[in-house]
């Protein structure tokens, strides 16, 4: 456990090494943010008006929610596992006491802490510029939901990613492809970070809810809005678990069979 | 005309190696023309999907906000594939190998913004041209419409060339082009619907500073007949400012130029 706490420690420290790239990262966050938000205050510039089963209150929550969940979820230092096996640098860590997959989590963790300390200090910027309308859960049920969903969403994140960095094994140059395609688009969109999945056809939404991706993003919100409660939400939650433990064997599986064939090529 | 010549044959030769390169990594490319694909297709079903709903947005109907969205599509790739170079800048003038690219009897602003096309974009140019000119007829815009549309269009790619110079002379004082570049493009991406979504200060900070609704808006606002001859004059006048002001930042940025590690 100590070891953990000290590859944490050192994480974070790196993070303000590169203090610029982290900044921003964090202004593009917001950037799509304030798009989001004048797109929808746009939209619902009549105060009384209801669209998809929303009401202003609810979207802003949902585009300032996106914001949080997303600082959670998808920020993550393994994102460098790719580049990590295609160089040869794996090596390193193999030859240490450490969980490979414990080590990156950790580090993702460190990542995770910094981005939500951002993204409440970016939050309290821009509320008192954009005045919005928000609305605050107070239902204990919702929000255990919530927190119950959220941590689902951020080790569901954290398999699809490594699963993903794990193609390098075979293919050493296909590694940023493979991320721009699975993390960029495949996440970014299917999970519900640029708009609510509920606008779409009701056809579409059944098949992406049996897909992993709404997990991430999508789902917790909703749950924290009271759209989704009782069976509806315990179902969710057992449809995201069911893709974790999913990957977590397919990650482990692919990890296993990439550890056969990497050749440490740059070593 | 020797010169032009001489010049696209020099930005043929380095986009036929820009191919070259690509093709090495060509399974990693696929699954980035994939991706840039569905990206595309995604912000389209958005926009399908939330006007179905809300009928209008800012006063535009379905067709209006799609082209809007096509326009800064069409501007953004384009844009991209010609610059495409501006990304792998920054290691010419960290390790020194920029002192090459000066003594070469050929325009170092020419080598540094056009030295290799995206061939990736290429791909989805045309596709991209059609939905515009069928998105675009179903607006019915007459003569002159059409002529200021392609006029603001170009005025878009010479501001979008604006930026990308200033870009690059910034990238030689202080190093830094990555995230220069992708703060532009985040800016820009302001303008995937019309600017007049946003509120002011913002709406003005667009038009006139980081000029988005004019590289954007303002072609696809001319096809629908919400421009005058006056707007378009005046959005050229502000493109060769820009450029003037951006080739003299650049012959500033060059005299700082330390060739440091060559």
């Amino acid at each position: 456990m100590r070891k953990y706490l000290n590859v944490f420690k050192i994480s974070f420290a790196q993070e303000f090494a590169y203090r610029l790239n982290f900044i921003m990262w964090r202004v593009r966050n917001v950037l799509q943010i304030l798009v989001l938000f004048f797109l929808w205050t746009t939209v619902f510039s009549d105060q009384g008006r209801v669209i998809f089963g929303y009401d202003k209150a609810k979207i802003l929550t949902y585009v300032f929610g996106v914001l949080i969940v997303r600082a959670l979820v998808f920020s993550a230092r393994a994102v460098d596992v790719a580049g990590e096996i295609s160089k040869g640098d794996l090596t390193i860590l193999l030859l240490k006491p450490i969980n490979y997959f414990r080590y990156w989590l950790t580090r993702d963790f460190s990542s995770k802490v910094l981005n939500l300390g951002f993204a409440v200090v970016e939050i309290a910027i821009l509320f008192p510029l954009l005045k919005p309308a928000i609305f605050l859960q107070t239902n204990g049920y919702s929000l255990l939901g919530f927190a119950i969903s959220l941590t689902i969403a951020v080790l569901l994140f954290f398999t699809i990613l490594m699963a993903t960095n794990f193609v390098t094994f075979w293919a050493p140059q296909v590694g940023w492809g493979a991320q721009f395609f699975v993390i960029v688009v495949m996440s970014d969109f299917l999970a519900g970070s640029l708009f609510p999945l509920d606008i779409l056809p009701a056809v579409v939404q059944k098949v992406l809810l049996f897909t992993p991706f709404p997990y991430l993003i999508f789902f917790p919100i909703q749950v924290y809005l009271g759209k989704l409660t009782g069976m509806a939400m315990w179902s969710g939650i057992a449809i995201s678990l069911f893709w974790l433990a999913v990957l977590s064997i397919l990650t482990n599986k692919i990890w296993r069979r990439g550890l056969l064939v990497y050749r440490a090529e740059g070593r | 005309m020797k010169t032009a010549i001489k010049y696209f044959k020099v930005w043929w030769m380095m986009s036929r190696n820009s191919f070259m390169q690509m093709f090495a990594q060509r399974f990693g490319a696929i699954f980035l023309l994939i991706g840039k694909v569905l990206r595309f297709i995604f912000y389209l079903s958005f926009i399908y999907f939330l006007l179905k709903g809300t009928e209008t947005l800012a006063g535009y109907n379905i067709n209006q906000t799609i082209f809007f969205f096509l326009t800064f599509s069409l501007v953004d790739v384009v844009s991209q594939f010609f610059f495409r170079e501006v990304y792998r800048f920054r290691p010419m003038i960290v390790t020194g190998s920029f002192d090459l690219v000066l003594a070469k009897p050929i325009s170092p602003l020419f080598r540094s913004l056009m030295g290799g096309a995206d061939i990736l974009d290429l791909i989805t140019i045309p596709p991209l041209i059609i939905a515009v000119y069928l998105i675009g007829s179903s607006l019915h815009p007459s003569g002159v419409e059409t002529v200021y549309f392609l006029l603001l269009f170009v005025n878009g790619l010479l501001i979008a060339t604006a930026f990308h110079i200033a870009v690059i002379s910034l990238g030689i004082i202080t190093l830094e082009i990555d995230h220069t570049v992708m703060i532009y493009r985040d800016l820009t991406s302001l303008g995937r619907f019309p600017v007049d979504i946003y509120r002011e200060p913002l709406r003005g900070f667009l038009t006139f500073l980081v000029p988005v609704g004019i590289m954007m808006t303002l072609p696809a606002k001319a096809l629908m007949g919400l421009v005058n001859l006056q707007a378009v004059v005046l959005s050229f006048t502000l493109s060769f400012v820009l450029i003037f002001l951006s080739l003299k930042f650049w012959n500033f940025a060059l005299t700082k130029y330390s060739s440091a590690s060559s």
